[in-house]
């Protein structure tokens, strides 16, 4: 509702938590790996996700309508919890939602430099962030980058973007807008957290998100040997790297993986990391880094039972279910066997 | 609220020193059970709401857990039959 007030963890906690039971589990996911993308809509159509289907149901089909109605979900159920939440509550969980406008301000930045089409751009809009419909509106009608800029100037991401704007118009690549973008997001996470206990532990798992972003940031420019300037890529409030010290190991994998093997995350982190030796296999990795931060969420969440912790948790569960079942249809579209879609889904 | 059950301690035993009147003691316990019971039921209430909300089944257990603190105040209660 608004960050003025007491906050009201009982009532959201007691939400979040019933919405978490419905969400799928293993049989579910087993089940879903061998239909095809129409009988997985209809299968969705009986879940919570029904209000989507039936709602875009008649404008898209196939693959694309399972994609939309995940969206959508996605943004109502964030919205909903941003809706019932007051007080510092609010704040902690908005703090994390502001991800999707930032998501959102991307996708928009791209959609003017490539002229794609307004619906185009709308659909891939995830509207669970703090920005409202109205100024979401006003950056789809935008028609350059310089008016997307002008729509969010009283945000936090008008000074930045500002900035980055002159770096843009010279050399007419993304990379500097987007990197704006981040940070900005990035800086407002973790700045003026509160003192007591759950906030703290709130703050060490943004903390963890943020190590594990920079880790395979780093390994992702150590693997393709590309020439970029890692420390460019760099995102502050993390422990685990600093800016010199990403700099250093993305330019040899080997030291890479054993810095972070060394790690406080070596334990969660170690069995994928040693595939990662053997097979080379980055996407492995990066599924187990997810696989970590959600039981990580996980954890969290019984700790302190009455906080906003249990929240955040659910976020993350509903985001990665979005996610493996978008990895499903799309897998079923390309013609994937269950078995290789089954490797791609991120299950705790 | 746990600042203004301390105060509202250090108050009784700054006036009085101790309590010689059996009416105003079990008045007060009374007093102070209710008010620990209504605590409890601020939390335990917003939160079956919030389950309610989710899945109407869960009516009667919220109902149940939510009134489970009230009987501390019937607890209190005992002790106003035992000093009058």
């Amino acid at each position: 509702m608004s960050a003025a007030g007491s906050s009201n963890p009982e009532y959201v906690v007691a939400r979040v938590r019933a919405r978490r039971g419905s969400l799928f589990g293993d049989e579910e996911y087993r089940k879903l790996t061998r239909m095809g993308p129409a009988e997985i809509a209809r299968f969705m159509e009986e879940s919570s996700y029904g209000a989507e289907i039936n709602a875009l149901g008649s404008r898209h089909g196939g693959v694309d309508l399972i994609e939309y109605a995940l969206n959508r979900n996605l943004a109502e159920q964030f919205d909903a919890i941003l809706d019932w939440s007051e007080g510092s509550l609010y704040d902690l969980i908005a703090r994390y939602l502001r991800k999707f406008d930032a998501w959102n301000v991307k996708t928009v930045i791209r959609g003017v430099y490539t002229d794609a089409d307004q619906s185009a751009v709308e659909v891939d809009l995830i509207r669970a962030g703090e920005f409202d419909d109205r100024r979401i509106r006003r950056l789809l009608e935008a028609d350059s980058v310089d008016g997307v800029i002008e729509v969010l100037e009283d945000t936090i991401y008008g000074e930045p973007l500002r900035e980055a704007y002159a770096e843009f118009e010279e050399t007419d690549v993304l990379v500097p807008l987007e990197n704006a973008v981040d940070r900005a997001f990035y800086e407002r996470l973790l700045s003026g957290l509160g003192g007591d206990e759950p906030t703290r532990q709130y703050e060490a798992f943004l903390k963890a998100e943020v190590d594990f972003r920079n880790a395979t940031n780093a390994l992702r420019l150590a693997r393709s040997g590309a020439d970029i300037d890692p420390a460019a890529y760099f995102i502050e409030g993390g422990d685990l790297f600093t800016r010199s010290s990403l700099a250093r190991l993305a330019q040899n994998l080997d030291e890479l993986v054993e810095y972070i093997g060394d790690s406080q995350y070596g334990d969660e982190l170690g069995p994928a990391l040693r595939e990662l030796e053997e097979a080379d296999s980055l996407i492995a990795f990066e599924h187990a880094i997810d696989a970590a931060l959600l039981a990580y969420g996980d954890r969290l969440g019984t700790i302190h039972p009455v906080s906003v912790t249990p929240v955040i948790s659910y976020i993350l569960a509903k985001e990665r279910e979005t996610e493996n079942i978008r990895a499903i249809a799309r897998g079923k579209e390309a013609g994937l066997s269950p078995d290789e879609i089954e490797s791609e889904l991120v299950i705790t | 609220m746990f600042e203004a059950t301390n105060e509202l301690g250090n108050l009784v035993l700054s006036t009085g020193g101790t309590l010689n009147n059996p009416a105003a003691a079990a008045a007060l316990a009374v007093g102070l059970a209710a008010l620990g019971a209504g605590y409890a039921e601020r939390g335990i209430g917003s939160a079956a709401v919030g389950a309610m909300a989710e899945d109407d089944d869960l009516f009667v257990n919220g109902l149940i857990l939510t009134v489970l603190p009230e009987t501390i105040v019937i607890l209190a209660l005992v002790v106003v039959f035992l000093f009058l």
